[in-house]
């Protein structure tokens, strides 16, 4: 049995004794798709993806990886699947070359080709040369490297990637975006799991926002971000000495959130500032103000993410960003 | 093609080229253990201790010590490297390679049971060499070689098995020395290992019928030396049963994702 589904998961839930990690998810990731999945620490990422591998065991609710189940069909799944995990569980007794080997044997592939895999997924990552050193004597990055480079020697159909670039220089990023995306365009389905919300933005062509163990919004990163709110400058030749009154019921129906003043500019959020500006700038004349520029910033797919997860996003690395975000973006409720 | 699948194999050569690489850990410490066994019990005290019937005492714990070998390493082995590959993460290799349960157990049930064959052959030899080497005590044979075969063999699946269990049970590495301290050798040591039933009194000797470790030592002297205080063939029917009867909970065990999954 074979689906156009990669994934496909209905009213999926997990308790872990009281925490609820999942929450009647159900979850469509075609085939071939290169899928994000975004949400702040604790969403449960991390938990549905072990659903799928057979690290954990769902509570209710059905999934499938290209059509087979999960539990009943655990073979057919597995051999399908290739996971770098977020949490490194590398086996540490034998050199890396080694643990490739095995892991491709683990896999139904003879001892000579599992060895050929193993030399080409240590090429493909850039860590050949330490073929023979153990895991444990690698640098951070390195091991970041290598469970890409597990991942890849069964030559899976899916890969999962669950925050393959936390903590990684930017140029290792690169490489590890280049090797995923050449992967993606030969075929193999993506489903990456990351902070770094322009990774998701530049790689994915479909994208989940989860938040507490619910699915909040799939679509792609455009269409997300086409629901956040624009940002227009609209500076005036002279500092007004109150805002000006301009949002009419027609326009509020429209999109606009709220407008401020900042100095000579007025400044107006709104969902698609394009459309509004000529109107805006033509309600400031006749009050009497005179625009001299017009500036839009539009809305970015981060401004979405904080909104629709209500920006509880903790984590380490871009929780001064996130902080300052949150501080800009309006009081929106979902 | 094999029945053996090339993922089970992939496995047990894991499994095996672990414990053979390290030999300094893994087989140097029973062989140390044992030599000084046939020393101060064989050689230095064995002297003193009246004979069992034609046999001196060194050839009389010989078989036991073979059986304490291959049970204590079997157990080991199993218990340990499930327990490790939970405590580092790394099972999840296993759990997550498209191997079928049955496979992932018989791969570490083989693999522990070999460690102890190959441990419990040492003892042998070391032994042998012990009685070769003394030309007052008769050279160990082999008087029933089908039953020496048979009993280890269902001996060390048995203990491999049940370090399965241990492997899977245990949450910290004090689980592992508890039940290697305080259950495998309390059983191996009033196992009849070092003295027969015989000479224990009728309420002793029927409380040692409990332990199952009795009937692996007598049916292993008996494969040795001929002589048995239990029928061999009634314990030899009990201990496969117990084997398979445990490989099926350990099975089942991993089915179920005992100790593996949340
Ligand atoms: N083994 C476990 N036992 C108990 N609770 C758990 C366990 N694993 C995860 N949880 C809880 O389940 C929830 C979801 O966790 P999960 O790891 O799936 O989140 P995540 O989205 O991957 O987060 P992150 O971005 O931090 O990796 C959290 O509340 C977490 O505390
Ligand atoms: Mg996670």
């Amino acid at each position: 049995m074979s689906s156009q589904f990669a994934i496909s998961t209905r009213d999926l839930e997990k308790d872990y004794g009281e925490v609820k990690a999942l929450r009647g998810l159900s979850l469509d990731i075609g085939a071939g798709q290169f899928f994000g999945l975004l949400g702040p620490n604790g969403a449960g990422k991390t938990t549905f993806i072990n659903v799928l591998i057979g690290l954990v065991k769902k509570t209710g609710g059905d999934a499938r990886v290209f059509g087979f189940d999960v539990e009943d069909e655990y073979r057919d799944v597995r051999s399908r699947v290739g996971v770098a995990p977020q949490e490194f569980n590398v086996d540490r007794f034998f050199p890396v070359r080694e643990v490739l080997m095995h892991n491709a044997g683990y896999h139904g592939v003879t001892k000579e080709e599992a060895a050929e895999r193993a030399d080409e997924a240590l090429r493909t990552v850039g860590i050949y040369e330490k073929r023979d050193t153990k895991f444990t004597y690698l640098s951070g990055g390195m091991k970041r490297r290598f469970v890409l480079a597990r991942a890849l020697v069964s030559e899976p159909d899916l890969l999962i990637l669950d925050e393959p670039t936390a903590g990684v220089d930017v140029e290792l990023r690169r490489a590890l975006w280049r090797i995923i995306t050449d992967l993606n365009d030969d075929g193999t389905t993506i489903l990456l799991t990351t902070h770094y919300i322009e990774e998701a933005e530049q790689l994915c062509d479909e994208v989940a926002i989860m938040d507490s163990g619910r699915k909040i919004a799939v679509a792609s990163p455009a269409e997300l971000t086409q629901r956040g709110t624009d940002t227009l400058r609209i500076q005036l030749s002279e500092t007004p000495r109150e805002v000006p009154d301009i949002v009419g019921t027609e326009l509020e129906a429209g999109s606009i959130e709220a407008v401020t003043t900042e100095g000579r500019e007025v400044v107006v959020t709104a969902k698609r500032a394009n459309a509004v500006a000529p109107e805006l700038v033509r309600r400031l004349d006749r009050a009497g103000y005179r625009a001299t520029s017009i500036d839009i910033e539009p809305a970015s797919l981060e401004e979405v993410f904080v909104d629709l997860t209500g920006g509880e996003d903790e984590s380490e690395d871009d929780a001064p960003e996130s902080e300052s975000k949150r501080l800009e973006s309006p009081e929106a409720t979902t | 093609m094999s029945v053996v699948s090339l993922g089970v194999r992939a496995l047990a050569r894991r499994e095996i080229l672990r414990y053979v690489r390290m030999p300094r850990s893994t087989f140097l410490p029973p062989l140390v253990t044992n030599t000084l066994f046939f020393v101060v019990f064989g050689v230095i005290i064995g002297e003193r201790i009246r004979s069992y019937g034609e046999f001196s005492y060194i050839l009389f714990i010989l078989p036991g010590l073979v059986v304490l070998g291959v049970t204590a390493q079997g157990f080991q082995n199993a218990s340990f490297t499930i327990f490790h590959g939970r405590w580092e993460d790394y099972i999840e290799e296993i759990q997550t390679a498209p191997l079928t349960y049955e496979e992932m157990v018989l791969a570490y049930v083989v693999t522990s049971a070999l460690r102890g064959l190959i441990v419990g052959v040492l003892i042998a030899g070391v032994g042998a060499i012990f009685t070769l080497l003394d030309p007052d005590v008769a050279t160990v044979g082999l008087a029933h070689p089908l039953y020496v075969v048979a009993f280890v063999l269902v001996v060390s699946v048995l203990f491999s098995g049940l370090g399965v269990i241990g492997g899977l049970w245990a949450t910290t590495f004090d689980d592992l020395a508890v039940m290697n301290q305080f259950i495998i050798r309390p059983l191996v040591f009033v196992g009849a290992v070092f003295y027969p039933l015989s000479i224990l009194d009728p309420l002793w000797r029927t409380v040692s019928l409990v332990n199952p470790m009795v009937y692996m030592v007598d049916g292993v002297r008996y494969g040795f030396l001929g002589i048995a205080e239990i029928d061999p063939n009634t314990s030899l029917v009990v201990l496969t049963v117990a084997a398979v009867v445990t490989v099926l909970v350990d099975v089942w065990l991993f089915r179920r994702g005992y100790g593996l999954t949340e």
